[in-house]
């Protein structure tokens, strides 16, 4: 064996011995760095997961407000409100306006309806004041499940609206139950409140109301509702249709539900026609 | 999956649900019904008392969410930005698994837009973890051995 192999010997075992440590250290470097990560990555986990549980808790009862008491302050500005809305009005069962008026409004909503509230609240007034109470147009209210998460609950309200209207006084407790709407399931539509509803209503004979919420045509009228939305392929509420009195009535699309500018514009095409 | 392929994909999905997001928010704000194939679900769930959050409509979270998360992934790539994107694609999961337990155990109705959006975010929380783990090759080995290779040198040298 020559020096410059001997040399060359000691060279490449040195190559060895650096390869053999930069591998180790590679390792030793991606196992920390894999550990490092795995660390992270568990804590942002729980985090995550702790936030969540939070949430859950903090809106565990929707975080919701209810819907006032009968007697409340709130309930006798709704009250007063509705009053002087629909007062001097004609209204038959489920119609508001002159029965001879020669434009229909037909109005899908659900009770329990957020959106429904808002355009009960904002538009129709406009249209009550200029076209109902002038005697150009009637509207009709009809029922269509959405909001109101239990079947049963979406028939006990709208039978008792139903009921009031057996005593001409139905749009009395529509607007009532959207002025004083609790939020969305909550569970705040009861016995004890659709009763407080109808106790805030003038001139509504109560025992007989009761009384007429067990008849059997009611239940069978929501179901022909049902019906007629989804014959007329309403996807939600407030949804409407519009039409002259007596004639074949048209869905009206509608963008928004708070401007009653769309609803104005529709009337006077029809009023024209 | 190469890490560029990773990073389009990542990229794709949360445009998917940047634009979602975004349609929902406006829905919101506009006081306008949103497209729904399943009657009256989408409706009846942005319209609930669980579509806010601290007052706050749950759809500008979502798309706050998905800014944020485009954010870090258009951001120079590193250690930090791959930690952030899981941050909040594991926090835009956990948010969705919330609202979809409240559609389906406590409003009873789902609303397909969001269902979409949470498929997203679930897609993106699986796909950030995978990306955070592999690293890139030689992330802190090669910083190490930078100064041990150095290091080594130098008593090779000496010797």
């Amino acid at each position: 064996m020559t020096p410059a192999d001997a040399d060359l010997t000691r060279k490449e075992r040195r190559e060895q011995a650096r390869a053999d440590r930069k591998a180790q250290e590679e390792a030793h470097a991606a196992q920390s760095a894999q550990r490092k990560r795995l660390i992270q990555l568990g804590g942002v986990a729980g985090v995550v997961i702790v936030i969540i549980a939070i949430i859950l808790i903090a809106t565990g009862s929707g975080g919701s407000k209810n819907a006032p008491a009968p007697k409340s302050a709130a309930a006798k500005t709704a009250s007063t409100e509705v009053v002087s809305l629909l007062q001097g009005i004609p209204q038959s069962t489920i119609t508001l306006g002159n029965p001879n008026a020669p434009v229909t409004i037909q109005y899908f909503g659900d009770l329990e309806c957020p959106f429904c509230k808002q355009f009960t609240i904002s538009a129709l007034p406009t249209i009550v004041n200029k076209y109902v109470r002038t005697g150009k147009v009637k509207i009709e209210y009809h029922s269509m499940e959405t909001a109101t998460r239990e079947k049963e609950i979406f028939q006990t309200q709208q039978v008792a609206a139903l009921a009031a209207g057996k005593q001409n006084l139905m749009w009395n407790f529509v607007e009532l139950f959207y002025h004083e709407q609790g939020e969305e399931d909550t569970g705040y539509v009861t016995e004890s409140y659709l009763q407080g509803l109808a106790a805030q209503i003038p001139g509504l004979n109560l025992s007989q109301w009761s009384g007429d919420r067990n008849n059997s045509a009611y239940p069978s009228q929501v179901l022909a509702d049902a019906q007629a939305a989804n014959q007329n392929g309403f996807t939600g509420t407030p949804s409407f249709m519009i039409g002259k009195s007596g004639g074949t009535l048209k869905k009206l699309e509608i963008a928004g539900f708070t401007n009653a500018g769309e609803f104005e514009a529709a009337i006077e095409k029809q009023l024209k026609a | 999956m190469s890490r560029r392929t990773l990073r389009i994909v990542l990229i794709v999905l949360t445009a998917l649900g940047l634009a979602l997001a975004s349609y929902l928010t406006y829905v919101h704000y506009a006081d306008i019904k949103p497209v729904c194939t399943s009657g009256g679900s989408c409706f009846k769930v942005q319209t609930s008392a669980y579509s806010k959050l601290a007052g706050v409509p749950v759809a500008l979270i979502g798309l706050l969410g998905y800014i944020a998360i485009m954010a870090s992934l258009l951001a120079p790539e590193s250690e930090n930005t791959r930690f952030a994107t899981l941050v909040l694609t594991i926090g835009g999961f956990g948010f969705s698994a919330y609202l979809t337990y409240r559609e389906l155990f406590t409003i009873h109705a789902v609303c397909e837009e969001c269902a979409t959006s949470a498929g997203f975010m679930t897609i993106l929380m699986m796909l950030s973890i995978w990306r955070f783990l592999r690293g890139e090759p030689g992330d802190h080995a090669s910083q190490q051995l930078a100064g041990g290779e150095g290091a080594q040198t130098a008593h090779v040298s000496a010797s």
